[in-house]
């Protein structure tokens, strides 16, 4: 140790900016790294150990109350592998939550009795103001998405009649936590539900809640209930399971670690073709002094010890304070996750976590290190004092290509991101949406005919449908049908293999059952205690549902239930709010509730914007950033080599601009080179990570548009940006003399 | 008295290049060199001098032949086998010093001394007596060679070289890079070594070089071409110098 120390201390102490730059390229990897890490171990065990706190079932489902019959508790009670079930009483009905984040947000909404006894599915109420008789709770989610605070208000509109209520408090949940499964739930002290459950009657529903075996499946389970239920003749109004619950709910969260760790790939690439590109120059540098070594007796393993060291050293460290670092904000991304995921918990200290991204980072290091230094075997002592090692390349050029490439791919998938949310949102909400009309009116009954003619002979329409989105069952749970005259007319399509329906025999399904229902076999859906059978024309998505949706038609819904009495209603013009205002003055009696679906639609895009924007930021910050480290770390070793030659050229007349510039432009056909290949690559392997991103959220059919024009302005800028970073990073040229050369 | 021989190479083979461009350096060379005696190779441009002195010091390995350097064929060791070989028997002074820049005189000595002494504090003591004998002021120790002349600089070197008590000490065209007063003190360094029992290999094409050495040799078309013996150096020796400038005379120089 004592014989590669002092070697390691000189090497360590002689190239101090190059080993900076190398830590904050490990420091930014670990930092990375260790988030991604500390989300992924402790967000996941953070929500199973909240399910086991509150005692949350295993499986929950729902039957209209009056349809519960007295032996199916002992049914299912004796099904294989059920260990435990309570039953709850609870109201279940679409609601529109008014001012939801800022808008009128449709949601359909389990409401219960707080003050019931209870063994499963318990509620830890979070925060909570002074009671009052009209109070509901409400989950987490509806205050850190929607924007609702204990002791402030909420109304609910059921049927076109409203109902605002104190909000109590804020509680966490296990069942209906977030709208990802497209259930949300409400908790009314007992009096509020007493009456909320006489005056809506027709909904109230039986909730039967499961604790199963650890041994069972859950599918298999689920497909029992659904069997049951279909031979007694009781609908099945919502079935849901532990795993699709924590797999919604941590959605956001899997897909930051994706991007997280694919971010951190880049960064860790990037460093150890820095370090690579570092020791090769070193050794090119210091060739003589290599020899030298070798000459006084040092072996080829002791040189490579004393050159791997300081980047081990250096990586420690920083690892080390990436770590640290990374635990200040850990605390802000879990509460930015709690948005989605509707619940919260502390980040903490993570062993595991730190192991990992120590031994990781020290492995790609010590590996790469120690491939590079390898070169340092096949020296000759005495070639070495002479100048020669047989390889005059020091991978200058196969670096930046590389580094540009990928500042690039980062760069082009922040643009194109940027792109489809702000230059052409429509994009990026047909992504996550289904429809998104201007308006949309629900007619009172039998009025719909008139409704339509309006519509027609309004000039500010721009186009019009009779569109719904209503529950319907199948036989393992429920879907929410969205209900068209003429899918041909839809402004998005979100069928993603085979094609909507046409006929009212036929439906497309969601990708939550793609895989039990291929396309042409025939599905069952039933409303109410009526039932048609349906032929599988195509495979629809929806992220808002987590793909258990279908589309029939007007006609097809029609076998099966009510008519449709909802318009989505296109304008030309933003004009939504006025639009709706005139529409209910003038024609209250045809118009029987209205929703400002272009609000909407803005408050959703406003908050991915804000999200995205983020994003970007991050993901220029960083680009700039490695090109910075880099051009550092070439522009250095160019000039600690090219000395003598700057000398010369000063010498005989060249002015200090003009090296600079030289310096600078040296770099540029590389850099933009690998930017336009990256660009053009772009429009292939873009399309590829947005569909890897968005599948992970069920959005298997994504709307991106990659503009060849945005990447080339990209790889513009970006080369633009690395010659100017060039010209500054070269002003150590000016302290070059020519009279130094002399003295050297 | 019988010399003690301590480098002893036969039927040595070397050259560079391949095909037609092949440059044969030698190709059946043979030399002693002795315990003690101040050797020096001398010979003109291109003929081989420092390649052989590398060959035999383990730098550099030969196409052919042994060499037997206090008994061993070092031809047959590994480059790791020969790095310890080095640091044991052997020192190195170079016409281009190669101190390690940004390294301090004394770290660049105790890089070298740390390979075969456990304790630091005893190489720094000899480093410090070591430093003492060449004439490099303690207020000096602590500089970088870019902060002091090439004198001191070369002188250094030789500390470095020596801190090992190296069997042999090889030198390539120590003054080389030097001016006359530089060069005249760093001789001074070899002819007090060497006077202490320092056996020593110096390349040069330097007359006052070679007047520091007591056994001559002439490199000439891959062969020793001929060897002449000086005897011990003597300050302002006329009858060295002649006998020095004839037998170069004779070798065709």
């Amino acid at each position: 140790m004592k014989k590669i120390s002092t070697l390691t201390l000189h090497n360590l102490n002689k190239a101090k900016g190059q080993y900076i730059s190398f830590g904050v390229f490990i420091c930014l990897t670990a930092f990375i790294i260790n988030i991604a890490l500390v989300l992924a171990f402790q967000t996941f065990n953070a929500y199973d150990s909240l399910f086991e706190k509150l005692s949350a079932a295993d499986i929950n489902f729902i039957i209209p109350q009056i349809q519960d019959q007295e032996d199916l508790l002992t049914e299912v009670e004796g099904i294989d592998g059920v260990s435990f079930v309570e039953k709850h009483e609870g109201v279940f009905t679409s609601v529109t939550v008014r001012e939801f984040a800022g808008s009128d947000f449709d949601m359909n909404t389990v409401f219960y009795n707080l003050d019931e006894e209870r063994t499963l599915n318990l509620r830890d109420i979070t925060e909570s103001s002074e009671m009052s008789d009209n109070s509901v709770y409400i989950p987490m989610y509806m205050k850190e998405l929607g924007g609702f605070a204990e002791g402030g208000s909420i109304t609910y509109s059921i049927d076109g009649e409203e109902h605002t209520y104190h909000v109590g408090g804020i509680l966490l949940e296990m069942q209906y936590g977030n709208y990802g499964t497209g259930m949300i739930g409400g908790y009314f002290p007992e009096a509020v539900y007493e009456d909320f459950a006489q005056e809506y009657s027709d909904h109230v529903i039986t909730e039967y809640s499961l604790k199963i075996s650890s041994t069972a499946d859950l599918g298999e389970m689920k497909n029992t209930i659904s069997e049951v239920l279909r031979e007694k003749g009781i609908a099945l109004l919502n079935i849901n399971d532990r795993d699709t619950s924590k797999q919604t709910r941590t959605m956001v969260c899997t897909l930051l670690i994706v991007i997280f760790l694919a971010l951190a790939a880049i960064i860790l690439v990037v460093s150890i073709f820095l370090s690579n590109f570092r020791i090769r120059s070193a050794i090119e540098d210091e060739l003589a002094q290599m020899g030298v070594l070798k000459a006084i007796g040092y072996t080829s393993s002791l040189i490579i010890a004393s050159t791997v060291m300081p980047y081990m050293l250096v990586g420690i460290i920083s690892t080390v304070i990436g770590i640290a670092l990374s635990y200040a904000v850990l605390p802000s991304v879990a509460g930015i996750l709690a948005i989605q995921s509707g619940f919260s918990y502390t980040p903490v200290f993570d062993s595991m976590a730190l192991l990992i991204v120590l031994l990781t980072l020290m492995c790609a290091i010590l590996l790469f290190s120690y491939l590079s230094a390898g070169k340092i075997h096949k020296l000759e002592p005495i070639n070495a004092i002479r100048g020669i090692t047989g390889d005059e390349s020091t991978g200058q050029n196969v670096l930046l290509f590389i580094v540009s490439f990928g500042i690039m791919v980062l760069l082009s998938f922040a643009g194109t991101l940027l792109y489809n949310v702000n230059v052409k949102p429509d994009n990026f909400m047909n992504t996550l949406s289904e429809e998104l009309p201007s308006v949309i009116f629900t007619a009172e009954d039998g009025k719909m005919t008139e409704l339509k003619e309006l519509l027609e002979n309004d000039s500010r329409v721009r186009l019009f449908m009779e569109y719904a989105s209503v529950p319907v069952s199948y036989e393992d749970g429920s879907l929410t049908a969205f209900v068209c005259e003429d899918f041909s007319k839809a402004t998005n399509d979100i069928c993603y293999e085979g094609h909507s329906p046409v006929n009212d025999n036929e439906v497309a399904i969601g990708n939550a059952i793609s895989d039990k229902y291929p396309i042409g076999s025939n599905i069952e859906l039933t409303v109410g205690d009526q039932s048609a059978d349906y032929i599988v024309t195509g495979y629809i998505q929806s992220v808002n549902n987590a793909g258990a949706v279908c589309q029939l038609t007007r006609e097809g819904y029609k076998k099966i239930g009510e008519t449709i009495n909802s318009v989505n209603v296109y304008l030309y013009e933003k004009t939504a709010e006025a639009f709706i205002t005139e529409y209910e003055e003038n024609h209250d009696t045809i118009i029987k509730s209205s929703v400002n679906f272009e609000q909407m639609s803005e408050n959703g895009q406003m908050m991915y914007t804000g999200i995205v924007s983020v994003i970007v930021v991050i993901l220029f910050i960083i680009s700039v950033l490695m090109v910075l480290l880099v051009m550092y770390v070439l522009i250095n070793s160019m000039i600690s080599r090219r000395r003598q030659e700057f000398g010369i050229y000063k010498a005989i007349g060249y002015t200090n601009r003009q090296l600079t510039v030289k310096t600078a432009l040296s770099f540029i056909p590389v850099v933009a080179v690998a930017s336009i290949i990256s660009a053009i690559a772009g429009l292939w392997y873009l399309p590829a990570i947005n569909n890897v991103i968005f599948s992970l959220i069920g959005a298997i059919k994504n709307h991106f548009e990659v503009s060849v024009w945005i990447l080339f302005v990209f790889a513009g800028m970006f080369t633009a940006v690395a010659f100017t970073i060039s010209v500054l990073l070269s002003a150590p040229i000016k302290r070059i003399t020519a009279y130094s050369l002399l003295k050297d | 008295m019988d010399k003690q021989t301590v480098i002893s190479a036969k039927h040595l083979k070397k050259a560079f290049g391949k095909g037609e461009s092949i440059q044969v350096i030698y190709s059946d060379l043979n030399i002693d060199i002795y315990k003690g005696d101040f050797t020096v190779i001398m010979g003109s441009s291109g003929a081989g001098k420092s390649t052989l002195m590398y060959s035999l010091s383990g730098m550099d390995k030969p196409d052919g032949g042994e060499i037997f350097f206090d008994g061993t064929d070092i031809t047959k060791l590994n480059n790791d086998k020969l790095a310890v070989f080095r640091r044991k028997e052997c020192g190195f002074v170079f016409q281009q010093i190669y101190l390690i820049d940004k390294m301090n005189l004394m770290d660049n000595v105790i890089a070298a001394g740390v390979l075969t002494s456990k304790d630091k504090e005893d190489i720094k003591n000899r480093a410090k007596e070591l430093f003492s004998l060449v004439n490099i002021p303690e207020n000096t120790w602590k500089k970088t060679s870019s902060q002091i002349s090439g004198g001191e600089a070369q002188r250094a070197g030789i500390v470095r070289a020596v801190i090992n008590s190296p069997n042999v000490l090889f030198a390539d065209e120590p003054t080389g890079a030097l001016n006359s007063a530089n060069s005249g003190a760093v001789l001074d360094v070899f002819t007090s070594l060497h006077k202490e029992g320092q056996s020593i290999v110096m390349v040069t094409h330097d007359k006052k070089s070679a007047l520091r050495g007591n056994r001559i040799i002439y490199i000439k078309d891959g062969k020793i071409y001929g060897e002449c013996d000086l005897g011990a150096f003597e300050q302002d020796d006329a009858e060295r110098t002649e006998k020095l400038d004839q037998f170069i005379k004779e070798m065709g120089w």
